[in-house]
Protein backbone atom coordinates (compact mmCIF):
# COMPACT_ATOMS: atom_id res chain seq x y z
CA UNK A 1 0.00 0.00 0.00
CA UNK A 2 1.47 3.41 -1.00
CA UNK A 3 2.95 5.40 1.86
CA UNK A 4 0.60 8.11 3.13
CA UNK A 5 1.53 11.62 2.06
CA UNK A 6 2.33 14.13 4.78
CA UNK A 7 -0.48 16.65 5.35
CA UNK A 8 0.23 20.22 4.20
CA UNK A 9 1.93 22.31 6.91
CA UNK A 10 2.29 25.99 7.83
CA UNK A 11 -1.33 26.68 6.94
CA UNK A 12 -2.22 30.33 7.49
CA UNK A 13 -4.56 33.07 6.33
CA UNK A 14 -3.30 36.31 4.85
CA UNK A 15 -6.10 38.86 5.17
CA UNK A 16 -5.89 42.45 4.10
CA UNK A 17 -8.79 44.84 3.46
CA UNK A 18 -11.39 42.10 3.69
CA UNK A 19 -9.64 39.94 1.10
CA UNK A 20 -8.61 36.61 2.54
CA UNK A 21 -6.10 34.07 1.18
CA UNK A 22 -5.26 30.66 2.59
CA UNK A 23 -1.63 29.64 2.12
CA UNK A 24 0.41 26.55 3.03
CA UNK A 25 3.80 24.97 2.43
CA UNK A 26 4.12 22.66 -0.57
CA UNK A 27 4.19 18.88 -0.14
CA UNK A 28 7.20 17.72 -2.11
CA UNK A 29 7.52 14.28 -3.69
CA UNK A 30 10.49 13.58 -5.90
CA UNK A 31 9.57 13.89 -9.56
CA UNK A 32 5.82 14.31 -8.94
CA UNK A 33 3.44 17.22 -8.62
CA UNK A 34 1.21 17.56 -5.61
CA UNK A 35 -2.30 18.91 -5.99
CA UNK A 36 -4.27 20.45 -3.17
CA UNK A 37 -7.91 20.73 -2.11
CA UNK A 38 -9.37 23.21 0.37
CA UNK A 39 -12.49 23.04 2.56
CA UNK A 40 -14.01 25.47 5.04
CA UNK A 41 -16.44 25.31 7.95
CA UNK A 42 -18.23 28.25 9.54
CA UNK A 43 -19.73 28.45 13.00
CA UNK A 44 -23.08 27.59 11.47
CA UNK A 45 -21.73 24.28 10.17
CA UNK A 46 -20.24 23.46 13.55
CA UNK A 47 -23.33 24.37 15.58
CA UNK A 48 -26.20 23.45 13.23
CA UNK A 49 -24.94 21.22 10.43
CA UNK A 50 -23.16 18.32 12.14
CA UNK A 51 -19.69 19.82 11.90
CA UNK A 52 -19.86 19.53 8.11
CA UNK A 53 -17.15 20.87 5.80
CA UNK A 54 -17.71 22.59 2.48
CA UNK A 55 -15.32 22.23 -0.45
CA UNK A 56 -14.15 25.29 -2.38
CA UNK A 57 -14.42 24.20 -6.00
CA UNK A 58 -11.97 26.81 -7.28
CA UNK A 59 -9.37 25.28 -4.96
CA UNK A 60 -9.99 21.63 -5.74
CA UNK A 61 -6.92 19.67 -6.95
CA UNK A 62 -4.94 22.85 -7.62
CA UNK A 63 -1.17 22.96 -8.02
CA UNK A 64 -0.85 26.36 -6.33
CA UNK A 65 -0.31 26.72 -2.56
CA UNK A 66 -2.63 29.74 -2.32
CA UNK A 67 -6.44 29.81 -2.32
CA UNK A 68 -8.64 32.91 -2.42
CA UNK A 69 -11.27 32.23 0.23
CA UNK A 70 -12.82 35.72 0.25
CA UNK A 71 -16.07 34.70 -1.41
CA UNK A 72 -16.83 31.98 1.13
CA UNK A 73 -15.48 33.59 4.30
CA UNK A 74 -18.08 36.32 4.21
CA UNK A 75 -19.66 36.43 7.67
CA UNK A 76 -18.12 37.82 10.85
CA UNK A 77 -17.92 34.42 12.55
CA UNK A 78 -15.07 32.02 13.33
CA UNK A 79 -14.12 29.78 10.42
CA UNK A 80 -12.12 26.56 10.29
CA UNK A 81 -10.07 25.81 7.17
CA UNK A 82 -8.24 22.71 6.00
CA UNK A 83 -6.09 21.50 3.07
CA UNK A 84 -5.02 18.09 1.85
CA UNK A 85 -2.63 16.92 -0.88
CA UNK A 86 -2.96 14.39 -3.67
CA UNK A 87 -0.01 12.93 -5.57
CA UNK A 88 -0.98 10.35 -8.12
CA UNK A 89 -3.13 7.81 -6.28
CA UNK A 90 -1.87 8.88 -2.88
CA UNK A 91 -3.79 11.26 -0.63
CA UNK A 92 -2.68 12.98 2.57
CA UNK A 93 -4.59 13.58 5.74
CA UNK A 94 -6.14 17.01 6.18
CA UNK A 95 -3.91 19.75 7.45
CA UNK A 96 -6.05 22.16 9.48
CA UNK A 97 -5.50 25.86 10.20
CA UNK A 98 -4.36 26.32 13.77
CA UNK A 99 -7.13 28.21 15.51
CA UNK A 100 -10.01 29.89 13.75
CA UNK A 101 -10.09 32.72 11.26
CA UNK A 102 -12.64 35.52 11.66
CA UNK A 103 -12.83 38.30 9.05
CA UNK A 104 -12.97 40.88 11.83
CA UNK A 105 -9.21 40.37 12.22
CA UNK A 106 -8.40 41.52 8.69
CA UNK A 107 -5.72 44.20 8.51
CA UNK A 108 -6.94 47.49 7.10
CA UNK A 109 -4.79 49.90 5.15
CA UNK A 110 -5.47 53.55 4.44
CA UNK A 111 -6.87 54.26 0.95
CA UNK A 112 -4.78 55.47 -1.93
CA UNK A 113 -5.88 59.02 -2.53
CA UNK A 114 -5.09 62.12 -4.52
CA UNK A 115 -6.05 65.61 -3.45
CA UNK A 116 -6.83 67.97 -6.33
CA UNK A 117 -7.42 71.72 -6.40
CA UNK A 118 -9.74 72.50 -9.29
CA UNK A 119 -9.74 76.27 -9.20
CA UNK A 120 -10.95 77.01 -5.67
CA UNK A 121 -12.56 73.57 -5.27
CA UNK A 122 -10.80 71.04 -3.07
CA UNK A 123 -11.43 67.61 -4.57
CA UNK A 124 -10.30 64.12 -3.59
CA UNK A 125 -9.87 60.97 -5.60
CA UNK A 126 -10.19 57.83 -3.45
CA UNK A 127 -9.31 54.22 -4.17
CA UNK A 128 -12.32 51.93 -4.58
CA UNK A 129 -11.65 49.27 -1.95
CA UNK A 130 -14.92 47.40 -2.36
CA UNK A 131 -18.54 47.57 -1.14
CA UNK A 132 -17.65 47.00 2.49
CA UNK A 133 -15.56 50.19 2.69
CA UNK A 134 -16.37 53.74 3.75
CA UNK A 135 -13.86 56.55 4.29
CA UNK A 136 -13.30 59.23 6.89
CA UNK A 137 -11.63 62.26 5.32
CA UNK A 138 -10.06 65.05 7.39
CA UNK A 139 -8.95 68.36 5.89
CA UNK A 140 -7.70 71.58 7.36
CA UNK A 141 -5.89 74.78 6.58
CA UNK A 142 -2.20 74.21 6.83
CA UNK A 143 -0.74 75.18 10.22
CA UNK A 144 -4.27 75.37 11.66
CA UNK A 145 -4.63 71.77 12.77
CA UNK A 146 -6.85 72.87 15.63
CA UNK A 147 -9.68 73.40 13.16
CA UNK A 148 -10.26 70.25 11.15
CA UNK A 149 -13.22 69.39 8.98
CA UNK A 150 -14.42 65.81 8.59
CA UNK A 151 -16.30 64.16 5.78
CA UNK A 152 -17.63 60.57 5.79
CA UNK A 153 -17.60 59.10 2.30
CA UNK A 154 -19.97 56.12 2.19
CA UNK A 155 -19.61 55.30 -1.46
CA UNK A 156 -16.66 55.95 -3.71
CA UNK A 157 -17.79 57.90 -6.73
CA UNK A 158 -15.23 59.25 -9.17
CA UNK A 159 -14.24 62.36 -7.24
CA UNK A 160 -15.32 63.71 -3.86
CA UNK A 161 -15.88 67.45 -3.47
CA UNK A 162 -14.56 68.41 -0.06
CA UNK A 163 -14.88 72.17 0.04
CA UNK A 164 -14.35 75.52 -1.57
CA UNK A 165 -10.95 76.95 -0.67
CA UNK A 166 -9.91 80.45 0.10
CA UNK A 167 -7.58 81.76 -2.58
CA UNK A 168 -3.90 81.56 -1.67
CA UNK A 169 -4.54 79.40 1.43
CA UNK A 170 -2.80 76.04 1.83
CA UNK A 171 -4.99 73.06 2.58
CA UNK A 172 -4.05 69.58 3.81
CA UNK A 173 -5.99 66.31 3.53
CA UNK A 174 -5.72 62.81 4.96
CA UNK A 175 -8.10 59.81 4.93
CA UNK A 176 -8.70 56.46 6.63
CA UNK A 177 -10.80 53.49 5.53
CA UNK A 178 -13.67 52.16 7.69
CA UNK A 179 -15.55 48.83 7.53
CA UNK A 180 -18.93 49.05 9.25
CA UNK A 181 -19.48 45.28 9.32
CA UNK A 182 -16.50 44.84 11.62
CA UNK A 183 -16.60 48.39 13.08
CA UNK A 184 -12.90 49.01 12.49
CA UNK A 185 -10.81 51.68 10.79
CA UNK A 186 -7.37 51.79 9.21
CA UNK A 187 -4.67 54.22 10.20
CA UNK A 188 -4.68 57.56 8.38
CA UNK A 189 -3.02 57.97 5.03
CA UNK A 190 -0.08 60.28 4.41
CA UNK A 191 -1.14 63.92 4.47
CA UNK A 192 -1.30 65.72 1.15
CA UNK A 193 -1.20 69.53 1.05
CA UNK A 194 -1.90 71.89 -1.81
CA UNK A 195 -2.84 75.46 -2.57
CA UNK A 196 -5.45 76.86 -4.87
CA UNK A 197 -4.32 79.68 -7.13
CA UNK A 198 -7.03 80.67 -9.45
CA UNK A 199 -7.40 77.67 -11.75
CA UNK A 200 -3.90 76.18 -11.22
CA UNK A 201 -3.24 73.81 -8.37
CA UNK A 202 0.18 73.74 -6.83
CA UNK A 203 1.54 70.88 -4.78
CA UNK A 204 3.44 71.85 -1.67
CA UNK B 1 -19.02 42.66 3.07
CA UNK B 2 -21.23 45.69 2.91
CA UNK B 3 -23.58 45.99 5.88
CA UNK B 4 -26.74 47.78 6.89
CA UNK B 5 -27.78 48.89 10.35
CA UNK B 6 -31.24 47.56 11.20
CA UNK B 7 -33.33 49.69 13.55
CA UNK B 8 -35.52 47.18 15.42
CA UNK B 9 -37.26 49.23 18.05
CA UNK B 10 -34.58 50.13 20.63
CA UNK B 11 -32.25 47.58 19.15
CA UNK B 12 -29.70 48.44 16.48
CA UNK B 13 -27.98 45.56 14.70
CA UNK B 14 -25.72 45.57 11.65
CA UNK B 15 -26.60 42.92 9.12
CA UNK B 16 -24.59 42.23 5.99
CA UNK B 17 -27.85 42.31 4.05
CA UNK B 18 -26.33 43.45 0.76
CA UNK B 19 -24.01 40.45 0.97
CA UNK B 20 -26.85 38.10 1.96
CA UNK B 21 -29.07 39.43 -0.81
CA UNK B 22 -26.30 38.99 -3.38
CA UNK B 23 -25.76 35.43 -2.21
CA UNK B 24 -29.48 34.73 -2.30
CA UNK B 25 -29.98 36.27 -5.74
CA UNK B 26 -27.26 33.98 -7.06
CA UNK B 27 -29.29 30.88 -6.04
CA UNK B 28 -32.87 32.18 -5.98
CA UNK B 29 -33.98 30.84 -9.37
CA UNK B 30 -32.52 27.42 -8.66
CA UNK B 31 -34.05 27.20 -5.18
CA UNK B 32 -37.48 28.45 -6.25
CA UNK B 33 -37.45 25.98 -9.15
CA UNK B 34 -37.24 23.21 -6.55
CA UNK B 35 -40.46 24.45 -4.90
CA UNK B 36 -43.44 23.12 -6.90
CA UNK B 37 -46.10 24.43 -4.49
CA UNK B 38 -46.71 27.99 -5.59
CA UNK B 39 -50.01 28.47 -3.81
CA UNK B 40 -48.62 28.43 -0.27
CA UNK B 41 -46.35 30.81 1.60
CA UNK B 42 -44.42 30.24 4.82
CA UNK B 43 -43.83 33.87 5.75
CA UNK B 44 -46.74 35.70 4.14
CA UNK B 45 -49.74 33.47 4.89
CA UNK B 46 -52.32 34.61 5.87
CA UNK B 47 -50.85 38.06 6.47
CA UNK B 48 -47.77 39.74 5.15
CA UNK B 49 -44.86 40.49 7.45
CA UNK B 50 -45.39 44.12 6.56
CA UNK B 51 -48.53 44.20 8.71
CA UNK B 52 -46.44 43.69 11.88
CA UNK B 53 -46.19 46.58 14.37
CA UNK B 54 -42.72 48.15 14.71
CA UNK B 55 -42.60 47.28 18.40
CA UNK B 56 -42.68 43.61 17.43
CA UNK B 57 -39.94 43.85 14.79
CA UNK B 58 -37.05 42.92 17.04
CA UNK B 59 -38.73 39.84 18.50
CA UNK B 60 -39.89 38.58 15.11
CA UNK B 61 -36.49 39.17 13.54
CA UNK B 62 -34.79 37.35 16.40
CA UNK B 63 -37.07 34.35 16.15
CA UNK B 64 -37.10 34.23 12.34
CA UNK B 65 -33.29 34.16 12.32
CA UNK B 66 -33.56 31.20 14.73
CA UNK B 67 -36.19 29.61 12.51
CA UNK B 68 -33.97 29.82 9.45
CA UNK B 69 -30.96 28.40 11.26
CA UNK B 70 -32.83 25.66 13.09
CA UNK B 71 -35.35 24.57 10.49
CA UNK B 72 -34.34 25.85 7.08
CA UNK B 73 -30.65 26.01 6.09
CA UNK B 74 -29.74 22.56 7.44
CA UNK B 75 -32.47 20.95 5.33
CA UNK B 76 -31.43 22.67 2.11
CA UNK B 77 -28.30 20.69 1.29
CA UNK B 78 -28.12 20.20 -2.49
CA UNK B 79 -26.02 18.31 -4.99
CA UNK B 80 -24.59 21.63 -6.19
CA UNK B 81 -21.48 22.85 -4.29
CA UNK B 82 -22.05 26.41 -5.53
CA UNK B 83 -25.48 26.55 -3.92
CA UNK B 84 -24.24 24.93 -0.72
CA UNK B 85 -21.49 27.56 -0.45
CA UNK B 86 -23.92 30.42 -0.90
CA UNK B 87 -26.27 28.89 1.70
CA UNK B 88 -23.31 28.60 4.07
CA UNK B 89 -22.48 32.29 3.61
CA UNK B 90 -26.08 33.28 4.30
CA UNK B 91 -26.37 30.94 7.29
CA UNK B 92 -23.17 32.21 8.90
CA UNK B 93 -24.26 35.82 8.32
CA UNK B 94 -27.58 34.99 10.03
CA UNK B 95 -25.66 33.43 12.92
CA UNK B 96 -23.54 36.55 13.27
CA UNK B 97 -26.59 38.85 13.20
CA UNK B 98 -28.49 36.67 15.66
CA UNK B 99 -25.59 36.83 18.08
CA UNK B 100 -25.76 40.61 18.01
CA UNK B 101 -29.53 40.44 18.47
CA UNK B 102 -28.98 38.25 21.51
CA UNK B 103 -27.41 41.26 23.23
CA UNK B 104 -30.62 43.24 22.75
CA UNK B 105 -32.62 40.28 23.99
CA UNK B 106 -30.53 40.14 27.15
CA UNK B 107 -31.03 43.88 27.65
CA UNK B 108 -34.81 43.45 27.33
CA UNK B 109 -34.92 45.48 24.15
CA UNK B 110 -36.43 42.63 22.16
CA UNK B 111 -39.66 41.81 23.96
CA UNK B 112 -42.27 39.61 22.30
CA UNK B 113 -45.82 40.89 22.26
CA UNK B 114 -49.00 39.00 21.50
CA UNK B 115 -48.83 39.80 17.81
CA UNK B 116 -45.27 38.49 17.48
CA UNK B 117 -46.20 35.21 19.09
CA UNK B 118 -49.20 34.80 16.80
CA UNK B 119 -47.15 35.61 13.73
CA UNK B 120 -44.36 33.18 14.68
CA UNK B 121 -46.87 30.46 15.51
CA UNK B 122 -48.41 30.95 12.07
CA UNK B 123 -45.01 30.68 10.36
CA UNK B 124 -44.29 27.42 12.20
CA UNK B 125 -47.75 26.12 11.29
CA UNK B 126 -47.22 26.93 7.62
CA UNK B 127 -43.87 25.15 7.83
CA UNK B 128 -45.33 22.08 9.56
CA UNK B 129 -48.03 21.75 6.89
CA UNK B 130 -45.38 20.53 4.44
CA UNK B 131 -42.74 17.84 4.62
CA UNK B 132 -39.47 19.15 6.05
CA UNK B 133 -37.49 19.41 2.82
CA UNK B 134 -40.29 21.12 0.90
CA UNK B 135 -40.94 23.49 3.78
CA UNK B 136 -37.24 24.32 4.11
CA UNK B 137 -36.78 24.90 0.37
CA UNK B 138 -39.91 27.09 0.27
CA UNK B 139 -38.72 29.10 3.26
CA UNK B 140 -35.31 29.59 1.66
CA UNK B 141 -37.02 30.68 -1.54
CA UNK B 142 -38.84 33.38 0.46
CA UNK B 143 -35.64 34.85 1.93
CA UNK B 144 -36.05 38.06 -0.08
CA UNK B 145 -39.45 38.57 1.55
CA UNK B 146 -37.69 38.47 4.93
CA UNK B 147 -34.86 40.76 3.76
CA UNK B 148 -37.29 43.28 2.28
CA UNK B 149 -39.17 43.41 5.58
CA UNK B 150 -36.10 43.50 7.82
CA UNK B 151 -34.53 46.32 5.80
CA UNK B 152 -37.75 48.33 5.70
Amino acid sequence: EDALLPAPQNISVLSTNMKHFLTWSPVTVQGETARYSVEFQGEYEREYANDSWIPICECSLIASTVCNITEDISATVAYNLRVRADVGARRSEWGTLKGFFNPITTSLTPPLMKAIADGYHLLLELEDMGPAFQFCVLYWKKDQESTMWQKLVKKVSSVVHLDTMEGGADYCVKAQSYVEAINRSSSFSQTQCLRAQGDRSMWL
Amino acid sequence: LGSKVLHLGHCRVSLSSPEIRAGFNAIKANIQARDPIRTLSILSHPHSLHKVKSSDRCCITHHLLDFYMDKVFRHCKTEDPFIDRRISSIANSFLSARRKLEQCHLQNQCACGQESREKLTQVLANYAALNVTSAAIKSLGELDILLDWVEK
